[in-house]
């Protein structure tokens, strides 16, 4: 009876676990198929392995778990919004701490030389400020199509927009960010 | 032969489509080309203009400034083990059931690969070498290498002797020396 019971067990240890790889294996497909794309994606916006590393993780945990461990309609859709979103909120928290701390360090915040307009380090942190202060539609697109290099087609999928829609956002963008850049020199 | 009448008018209808869908389709192409010929950056009205307006100057200049920080977050490469990393932190905080499967050991160790098109560009690049190669091969055997020298000589006899008709033959053979004469 014991021995009966010690089997019945491990069947259904063995069928849960059967279960639970079977239903959620296209979370691992997701994983394999989108993670190179998100990576890059993800590097581009925040800079930093670590960061990258918790943003990534965030996302497929989310997709794991979207609407009580439903698969999406749309998976590339959803993981690239979701990372998107994660990313920039992460990115947001840093410019604010930076921005606190440069605030708490006296004579840090004035620092603007001639030398920094050509430094690459200050106009990569600076594009990456502005674009996560632009408008959600827009910022989207220029997340997309510049950092994640997707084609117009792609894009007006995820985000479900026309291809010209994506055309004008991101032409506005750009224009939006040259200002912006131009007045933080 | 009512229905064959009906089926003949649907493939001429059909037809009718698709010649139009063509004609609308080859109309915006002209349009577009149209449109990026006279009213593109590189139109000489738009440069001329740009030459002369210091306003277009400095938003040109923005745009170029935001154009160059994109190129430059996209030049910076992170390290190879990064989607392992990734890919590893991720996996442990998933279900057992998905630890576990083959396929989250093999996502553990995966490595970046490049896409087709830079794969196919890879495989290219080199071939045009070699080809470009082969073709300066040729062109040194086919003489056209000499016949340039020639043309280069005929041409610097020509200078020497224009500027000795304008300066004087001293100064044409001090500009050229003698070994041309």
């Amino acid at each position: 009876m014991f021995d009966k019971a010690v089997t019945y067990g491990s069947i259904w240890e063995f069928l849960d676990s059967q279960t639970v790889s079977g239903e959620q294996k296209w979370v691992l497909s997701a994983i394999q198929k989108h993670g190179q794309e998100l990576i890059t994606m993800l590097w581009r916006i925040l800079g930093n392995e670590q960061d990258v590393c918790d943003a990534y993780q965030d996302t497929f945990l989310q997709l794991a778990h979207f609407e009580g461990c439903r698969k999406p309609n749309n998976i590339k859709a959803y993981v690239f919004s979701t990372a998107n979103n994660i990313a920039i909120s992460m990115l947001r928290r840093k410019i604010a701490e930076r921005n606190r701390i440069a605030r708490s360090v006296p004579g840090k915040d004035d620092e603007h030389s001639p030398y920094k307009e050509l430094d690459s380090k200050f106009l990569q942190e600076n594009l990456r400020e502005c674009i996560a202060r632009l408008p959600e539609h827009m910022r989207s697109v220029i997340v997309l199509r510049d950092l994640a290099e997707l084609s117009y087609t792609q894009i007006s999928s995820i985000l479900k927009i026309s291809k010209g829609t994506a055309r004008v956002y991101r032409c506005k963008a750009i224009q939006l960010l040259a200002v912006w850049m131009s007045k933080e020199e | 032969m009512a229905w064959l009448k009906i089926k003949k008018e649907n493939t001429c209808s059909s037809k009718t489509k698709e010649s139009r869908s063509n004609q609308c389709r080859k109309n915006r192409q002209r349009f577009v080309s149209f449109l990026s010929s006279h009213f593109s950056v590189d139109s000489p009205w738009v440069q001329n203009h740009i030459a002369h307006c210091p306003k277009c100057q400095s938003r040109l200049a923005a745009i170029g400034r935001v154009n160059l920080a994109l190129s430059l977050i996209k030049s910076q490469s992170h390290n190879l083990d990064l989607l392992m990393r990734a890919n590893t932190q991720t996996i442990n905080v998933l279900k057992h059931g998905l630890r576990e499967a083959p396929k989250a050991q093999e996502l553990k160790s995966i490595k970046p690969e490049p896409k087709l098109a830079k794969r196919v560009f890879w495989c290219v690049q080199p071939s045009l070498n070699v080809a470009a190669c082969f073709l300066i091969l040729f062109l040194l055997k086919c003489g056209i290498f000499t016949s340039m020298d020639k043309l280069q000589t005929n041409g610097k006899k020509a200078y020497k002797q224009y500027y000795a008709s304008q300066l004087g033959e001293d100064m044409a053979e001090e500009l050229f020396p003698s070994d041309l004469s």
